[in-house]
Parts: C-alpha cells; structure tokens; sequence
C-alpha cells in the first residue's frame, strides 16, 4: 500500500459516495410510509416501512415477479439480436470493400440522428400494418427489428472496435487461405468479445428501462415490462401509492445490476494478441 | 412556388409521389375509422368483445374491474379487454392508437382534451343516442352534461363531478389557533389571513395559484368575464395583468412562499401540492383530490371554495367516458357507459372515485354509504356548493393545455421577478391568442 | 486453424496480381452478405417511418386525423419555426448550452474514472459496478423525485453546501439554475461511456506497455504514447455519441422539469419542445419539421467531427482512412 494507490483509492470512494447518494436515498425512500415520502428531506425515513416492499409486489393483479420475468424476456431477445445481427454489419463495414460502402455507412449514422419521437406514430402504424400490434406475442414491435440490426449505435460501437483490431491479423488469415468469411470466424468473432460484452449490457439497460415504446405496445397487463408496470402505481391526478413504487424501483435495479456485475467480468480479461502469434 | 422540370412533375408532387407511396399500405389501414354501420345491437346475444381504456389507480381498476363484471353478468355475450395506467403518457398512447386506427372502443377522456379529439372526429357523437333515451341523461344535473357538448355534438358522458376547491391545514391552524378559511370569503381576505398566517405560523400561508388555470378562470367568472367566449378567449390584457397584480401584492406580503417553492406547487402532479408537502397552508385543486392530499401528509387537511362569489364555481365533469366513433360495436358500447352510470348497483360499485357520480340518485345513495372521512367531507363540500354554483361554461376550446401552460410560464416570469405583470399578461394574451386559432 | 506470421507481402503479392478480380468480387459480395440484416432493417423498418415523418413535417399533421386526410401546407412548418417562434430559438440555445458544458465534463469524468479503474485489484469489479449503477435508472417518476428533493431548497445538496458556509437556495426549482441540475443529471450518468472506455482500454496489447516499459518510457509517456492513441478509435466513437446524445438529451429534461421545460422554460431542451409540440399540443407536422432540421443540423456537426477525426484518431487498419 503506497501512497499512490490509497490516494487514488481514497478519491473512488469520496467520488463514490458522492454518485450514489441519490440512489441510498432511493432506497431510504423505499422504506418511508406515504405521508412522508414527498414531505421529508432526509434519507433516512422516520418510521420504517418495509411492508412498502410486499405491498408492492402484489399491489397489482398480476404480481411483481412477472413484470420482471417479461423485462428478461424481451431484453434477452434484444441482446441476442443486437449482438448478432451488428457484429455481421460492423464487420461489412470495418473490414470489408463493396460498393455504396460510405453511402450506407452514412445513412447508418444518420438513422443516429433523428429525435424518436416523431417516429413513434408512423412506425405505429407501419408495424399494425405488419400486423405486428397486439397478438399472443405483442413483444415483436419491440424485439423483432434488433435482429435487424436497427440500432445503429451497436454497428458504430463495433466497427470502432474491429478497427481496434491488428489487420496483420486478418492478412495472416488470408494467406492461409481464409475467404471473408473465415476471417470473420477466426480472427473478429473470437476478439469482439469487448464489444459484444458492452453491446450486451447496454442492450439490457436500455430495454429493461424503455418506457414509451412497450407502454404503446403493450395493452395485456399480464405481458406489461417493469417500466409499464411501474405507471400504475402512479397517477399525478389521482390515487398514488409511492411507498410501493419506490420499492418496486428500487427492486428493479437489482437485476440489472446483478447483469453488469456479472458480464462486465469478461471485460476484465484484455485480448493479448501476441497469443495468437507464432 | 413550386418548380416544373421537363417531365412535367412538379417538385411538390415528385415529394407527394414519395411519401405518398411510401403512405399507400399504411394508408389503407389508417383510413379506417368511419361510420359504416354501427355493430350488433345492445340486445343482440352475438359475442363482442370491448377495449376499454382508462387512467387511474389499483383502487379505481378493482372497482371497474366489478362494474364490468356486473355488465357481464347481465350480458354475457359481451367481455371486456381493459386496460388502465397512471396518467404519465396515457394521452400519447391513446393518440398513438388513433392514430394507427386501433382506438380503444371506450376510454376515458377530460375537458383539457375533449375538444381535441371531438373535433378531429374521434369521438362518437352520442347525441343520437341521448335523444332517443339510449343515453339516459335524464337524472344528470343538466349543466353537468351539457358541459360534455363540443360544436353542440355530446362528444362525452360527464361522469363524475367535481368543483375547484381550496385544500388547507387544518392541523397546522389549529395548532396555532388561527381562523380556518371560510367560503366566500373575498380575495383580498383570503391574502390578508395568509399573511397573518406566515407570520404566526413561519408557513406561507397561501400557494400562489396566479399560474393555476382553475383558478384564473374563477376569477374572471366572477369578474363577468370566461375563459374562453364561443372561439374567441373570454378574456384580455388588462384581466390578466390584474390578476398578476393580485398575486404580486401577495408575495410581496410574504402571503405566498418564494418562487421556487411555488414552482414546485405549479406542478401538476398531486404529489408535489405544497399543502401535502408542508411548505404552504392551502393548495388549490379540485374538491374530490382532498382524500388522495389527505394520504400523502400527516396533517388533517379541510376544504373549502375558492375565494370571491361561489357563482363563479361551476359542475365541471371530471372525466368523461367516450366512444370512439370507429368502433365496431358502438350500440354495445354506448350501452355500456350508460350502465355504469346509470345502474344502480354499478353506482354503488363505482362510488365517488371517479368524483361524484352523475345521476342524482346515485349520488345521494352512496354519499350515504361511505365511510372514508375525507370522502365524505369532500361530498359534502361540492353538495354545499352545488347550491351555489353559477351557469356553467363551455368545455374548453382545442388549444386549452397550450393555455394552459403558458399561463404557468407567464405566472413564474413574473413570480421570478423577470417580467412586469403587464409585460407578461401581454406576452401570455399573444400566445394564447396564437394556440386557440391554430 | 493457426495463424502463422508469415511476411505477407512478399508472399502474396506474385498471387494477388494474377488473382485479383476473384477476391475483390468475392469481398464486396461477402460484404452485401454481411450488411443484408442490415439493409433490411434499414428499408423495411428504419426508412419508412423516417420518410413518413419527412413527409409530415410539410403537413398540418395531428396525429388523430387520418394520415389520408392530411392536408399539405408546403414549407409553412418551418418557416414558422424559423421566424415566428421565440421557443424554438430559445430550445436551440438551451441545447447547445447543455450539449456544449455536459458532453465534455461527462466525458472527462467517464476517462479519468476509467483510469482509475483500470488496474486490477481486488474490488475493482464492484467499484465498477457502483460507478455504474447511475446510469442504469430510466427517467422514470422515482428519479424525478429523487432528484427534486435532493436539490430544493431543503434537500441535501444545500446541507452539503451549508457545511462550507455556501448559501443554498432551490436549485432545480429556479430559472437561473435548472439546467445546471439538468448538467448534473446528465454527467452523473457517466457510467455507460465509462464502461466504453474500460472495455476499449482492455483492447490496448498488453506487450505495447511491457516493450515501452523496456525502452525506459515512464507511466506519463505511456499514456500519451500508447493509451491515448490506441484509445482514440473508442475516444472518438464516444466522442461522437456523447455529442449526438448531449443534442439529443430528453430524459433528462423531462425528469427534471416534469415534462414541463420549466421553470420559465429553462430546461426546454430541443426534443422535449419537440415533444410538448407533437404530443402536448397535438401538432406532429411542426415537431416532424423541427426533428428533420435537427437531423441536419446535427449531423452536419458529426460530419465536422469525422472529418477532423481524420488528424487525431488512429487506427490499427491504417491504410483505410
């Protein structure tokens, strides 16, 4: 223990304390009754609720747990297609020469740059003219275009990875005989890791946590995701009940934490490639 | 304008071309919400299924859920598909659903938007309905469902009936033994004991409702003014830069806490009301949110009517439900909503969550069976009242929530101290002006 | 298979003359292969919507009038936006005041907390996660609380302020100071360009360091030598995003100011006039218009960005660009 390291450690923790704050008081929070939530400052509530928690869970018809198993679900179909259908895209455009390549490689970064908002109702009413809307699995809208590649922000992220990536590796490749193909076998698919991880755990964030898009999609209170779910707690213009809302927030949290905690241990391994070599 | 190139497609219709074809599948879907036939009969047994879509809480979905089920029972062809949420995005999911031809066959709908949708043809018109006794309008006091009318079309079934009412402390006056607010009192009163309040107490007295558009709009009532005349504002400069006046003589009387707390109390949120939050002696809302007020603090809260001539308070409906005129069963549905408010055990279901019931009767039967305390003293407060409303207005025009927002942004130039009242009440008339004839 | 370094040139070059058509063919074929899920996203799901939106915004659009029934007003939308809206000029600067404070300082935050993080010790992986945890809150109605409380006036950042005699005041409830809330908001979510960091600088060859290490190159050297340009790839690409995002932000926005913009309009960002325009007050054709000059706006500062991207970023593949 040298003075640098306990300096730096020292300045995570000040640093630490300071970003989670908001978050202990979430949790402080959680545990208030009604009457104090909106009427006290302090973190720490003055009489201890933990009944907020169970009340939470089965305050709706259909309890809490299956709020969580759809999130899961969607968000892990998402997950799969992001990362699937951006790496074969990513590699088109880092590693590959075709026509039009810039053409669409700027019209990938400008589907970036539209506020969604105004897309909102017509890709409404293009997905009920798939017929997409409502249904036995009305998830589609929301997962079925990630196997599309839809989200440019993962082809982006991936082609600056590949680009990370020694070309060496891929000539060497080649002289042994690799086509395209192989090369995105053997040399890309193997060092995307990184890249793949973060597309993962970004993936899952920002489904666990879409509001607009799965309330419009979403009608059967059975199927709703935890961010749909978690409206009907709140009404600003009538019956609220905040105590279980702060709860159920908080809870909601975990998975996703537990997520990162749990992938971003493959982002600690580096890729050596001087493995690869001789 | 638009520039002819030699194939003789001028560059506003290549553009049309595009999107048009771009449209066409769409298109055809979207262009299906009209008035070709009207469904089953309410008394056909063929089975029909309804959506149904409201906002609210867990409390107001149990009891739907019963009132529904009662319907069911008496009709057992007819099943439900509900939906319900908080109101945080309710209306851009049910635009959005109109918008993609997939209304819900009945929602819930209130005066900030009722004319939005009436006028763009959403709604159904029940009038048909009405005059032929399907809609049974009868027991319903007639200013309640009159304020339902948009371009004297009935565009919603009021349902539920509320009045402004002014939410106090009465723990926190009690306890320093000041006089509790009473109705009729006048304007500069209700200022005067609210400055006496801040000083005994070190609680603003009063919250600053000059953003508050309820409130506003009672004032100008009683000034002999409306908010809104046919399609023209009721009201012009002079009316509002008085009305700022008002409440910056207030402020300057520390009547009102400081403008960045009054923010938090122009939110429109229940939640954030300062009477709840403690940081004000009085909140000014509407009479049935005094029991949802009442959870969200300790204190013991009373409710009484806004400050000056009560003829300035009116039966608005708090909610209303409508049909969406695209619907494939309209008579089912049309039946449906005069059930609930006019059955009597669905009345009895329903109670006063939605406000108080339409029909007379069932409102006397259940202001008798109620056991919530602030309930019934809120029921009490808008019967009281009810004796001394005024003639109501029109439900407001199709531009309302922009007025409605910028009479908060007008209200806090000013509570802020970075516009004159003058200057802002003009600034506020123009884009009022500017959101009504859009 | 084993990948042998052979020189490549030498060897290869006898055989790529004489077969040259083959596998560039083969490449730009394998090429439309790869990007095929792509380009049917991008044509049947991603260009119509936007196309639709391009269309509207020359329309009187409401979103509850058939798309049929829209009636064309040609550039009417966007001359008003341009001449005859205070709002929207007043959203612009907002904007370009939160874009041009929040980016870099959250940025910065994101790089220098990745640093820190970076050496592996015990308790890293949770530090990690901790600094994390932020950014994994939606904008949902419990973080709107949260955030009102701890910066009114009686909140905790004012006691915090108290203890070094600083006088507090309501600082998300005030016009002069919402959008710095709004900043804090925003930077307080470093944690997703944070992880970009890390995962880029976990892709730096661990035998640059060992051989500049042998060479006598100090940690300082080290970072400007081989961290920062090897990390320049992921640099820019947050660079870029942070930027579109910071434009973009709406969230937070709606958070703070519940939706509102307020107090005064002070935290009107761009998207959330937008949206109070198309959803609030009905009029889609108006926020279409607004969306598309925003998309040609901002991408005309991505394109600046990529250009000067050209003199600063390194690539491993440096014969591309």
């Amino acid at each position: 223990m040298n003075v640098k390291s306990v300096a730096r450690t020292s300045a995570l923790v000040v640093l630490l304390v300071i970003v989670l704050y908001p978050l202990v008081w979430m949790v402080g929070t959680s545990f208030k009754p009604q009457d104090e939530i909106m009427s006290t400052v302090s973190a720490i509530p003055k009489s201890f609720t933990p009944g907020n928690y169970p009340d939470g869970w089965t305050h709706l018809d259909v309890n809490f747990g299956r709020f969580f198993l759809n999130s899961t679900l969607v968000a892990g179909l998402v997950i799969i297609g992001n990362m699937l259908s951006c790496l074969l895209a990513a590699f088109a455009f880092a590693r590959l020469r075709f026509p039009l390549r810039g053409l669409w490689f700027g019209l990938m970064i400008g589907t970036l740059l539209l506020p969604s908002h105004v897309l909102i109702v017509p890709q409404f009413i293009l997905f009920k003219t798939f017929g997409w809307v409502g249904g036995p699995f009305p998830y589609t809208p929301l997962v079925l275009p990630h196997f599309l590649a839809i989200d440019a922000f993962f082809v982006f992220l991936m082609v600056q990875f590949i680009r990370g990536i020694p070309r060496e590796l891929d000539e060497a490749a080649k002289i042994d005989g690799c086509s395209p193909y192989g090369v995105f076998r053997h040399v890309i698919l193997p060092l995307s890791r990184p890249a793949l991880v973060t597309t993962a755990i970004f993936s899952f964030i920002w489904t666990w946590n879409d509001f607009f898009r799965q309330l419009v999609y979403l009608s059967d209170l059975s199927k709703y995701t935890v961010p749909v779910a978690l409206t009907q707690f709140f009404d600003s213009t009538g019956s609220n009940a905040l105590g279980p809302m702060f709860a159920m927030s908080v809870l909601s949290l975990l998975p996703v934490f537990l997520f990162f905690l749990a992938f971003q241990r493959l982002l600690v391994q580096g890729i050596n490639t001087s493995g690869l070599k001789g | 304008m638009s520039s002819t190139s030699d194939s003789g497609l001028s560059r506003r219709q290549a553009l049309r071309l595009l999107g048009g074809s771009a449209l066409a599948v769409p298109l055809v879907l979207a262009g299906c919400g009209d008035d070709s036939g009207s469904g089953p009969s309410a008394s056909s047994t063929q089975p029909v299924e309804l959506s149904f879509f409201w906002w609210g809480g867990q409390a107001r979905a149990d009891l739907t859920d019963k009132a529904l089920a009662l319907y069911t029972q008496k009709h057992p062809n007819v099943t439900f598909k509900k939906t319900w949420q908080g109101n945080q995005g309710y209306f851009d999911k049910l635009a959005t659903l109109t918008a993609g031809g997939d209304a819900p066959d009945i929602f819930q709908i209130d005066d900030n938007y009722l004319t939005e949708y009436a006028s763009r043809s959403v709604t159904l018109d029940l009038t048909p309905y009405q005059k032929s006794g399907k809609l049974d309008t009868s027991k319903f006091p007639e200013s309640l469902w009159k304020y339902g009318l948009v371009d004297g079309k009935l565009a919603g079934l009021s349902f539920g009936e509320n009045t402004q009412g002014l939410v106090f402390n009465k723990t926190l006056l009690q306890s320093h033994s000041l006089p509790e607010p009473k109705t009729g009192q006048s304007w500069e009163d209700h200022i005067a004991w609210a400055a006496n309040v801040t000083q005994v107490t070190g609680t603003p007295g009063t919250m600053d409702p000059s953003g508050s558009y309820q409130a506003f709009w009672v004032w100008l009532r009683q000034r002999g003014k409306e908010l809104y005349n046919g399609k023209q504002l009721g009201f012009d400069e002079s009316d509002v830069t008085g009305w700022f006046e008002l409440w910056k003589g207030a402020r300057d009387r520390k009547a009102t806490p400081t403008a960045d707390v009054i923010h938090e109390g122009n939110a429109t949120d229940i939640t954030k009301q300062l009477v709840a939050t403690g940081k004000a002696g009085t909140s000014w809302v509407w009479v049935n949110q005094m029991p949802e007020l009442k959870k969200a603090t300790k204190n013991e809260l009373g409710v009484v009517a806004f400050p000056g001539d009560t003829k300035g308070q009116w039966a608005r409906a708090s909610m209303y439900f409508s049909v969406y005129r695209g619907s494939k069963s309209k008579d089912v549905a049309v039946d449906v909503i005069n059930f609930l408010a006019n059955d009597a055990a669905a009345g009895a279901i329903l109670g006063t969550e939605r406000g108080l019931p339409s029909n007379l009767d069932i409102r006397a039967s259940v202001a008798n069976s109620t056991t919530d305390q602030a309930m019934k003293q809120s029921i009490s407060v808008e019967n009281d009242l009810g004796k001394l409303f005024g003639q109501p207005p029109a439900v407001p025009l199709k531009g309302h929530s922009k007025v409605r927002t910028e009479l908060v942004k007008a209200a806090e130039n000013c509570q802020f101290g970075r516009a004159t009242p003058a200057a802002s009440a003009a600034a506020f008339v123009t884009a009022c002006k500017a959101a009504i004839s859009a | 298979m084993t990948l042998t370094r052979t020189s490549p040139v030498a060897a290869s070059q006898p055989e790529a003359a004489t077969r040259r058509g083959k596998p560039k063919r083969r490449e730009a074929t394998a090429g439309y292969v790869f990007l095929t899920p792509w380009l049917l996203g991008l044509f049947g799901i991603t260009a119509i919507p936007m196309l639709i939106s391009l269309y509207l915004s020359f329309t009187n659009y409401d979103i509850l009038t058939p798309l049929s029934e829209v009636k064309w007003i040609g550039l009417a939308n966007y001359r008003n936006m341009f001449t005859a809206d205070p709002s929207y000029w007043h959203a612009v600067l907002v904007t370009l005041k939160f874009a041009l404070i929040a980016t870099p300082l959250k940025l910065a935050a994101a790089l220098g907390v990745a640093l820190l993080l970076n050496r592996e010790r015990r308790g890293t992986g949770l530090f990690r996660a901790l600094f994390y945890l932020p950014s994994l809150l939606g904008g949902s109605v419990a973080l709107a609380i949260v955030w009102a409380n701890i910066f009114n006036r009686a909140g905790a950042f004012n006691a915090v302020l108290a203890i070094f005699g600083i006088p507090g005041r309501g600082w998300a409830t005030s016009p002069e100071w919402a959008l710095e809330t709004l900043m804090v908001l925003g930077i307080w979510q470093f944690g997703a360009p944070m992880v970009i960091f890390l995962a880029g600088l976990k892709q730096v060859p661990t035998e640059l360091y060992e051989a500049a290490a042998v060479d006598g190159a100090g940690p300082i050297r080290q970072f400007f030598k081989i961290t920062l340009p090897m990390l320049s790839p992921v640099i820019f690409f947050n660079l870029v995003l942070e930027t579109i995002h910071g434009f973009q932000g709406f969230t937070a926005a709606f958070v703070v100011s519940n939706g509102t913009g307020g107090p005064v309009d002070s935290t009107l960002m761009y998207t959330l006039y937008l949206y109070i325009r198309g959803f609030g007050n009905y009029e889609m054709g108006y926020a279409s218009a607004m969306a598309w000059v925003f998309l040609i706006a901002v991408g005309l500062i991505t394109v600046v960005l990529f250009a000067t991207g050209r003199f600063w970023v390194h690539y491993s593949d440096e014969d591309e660009r």
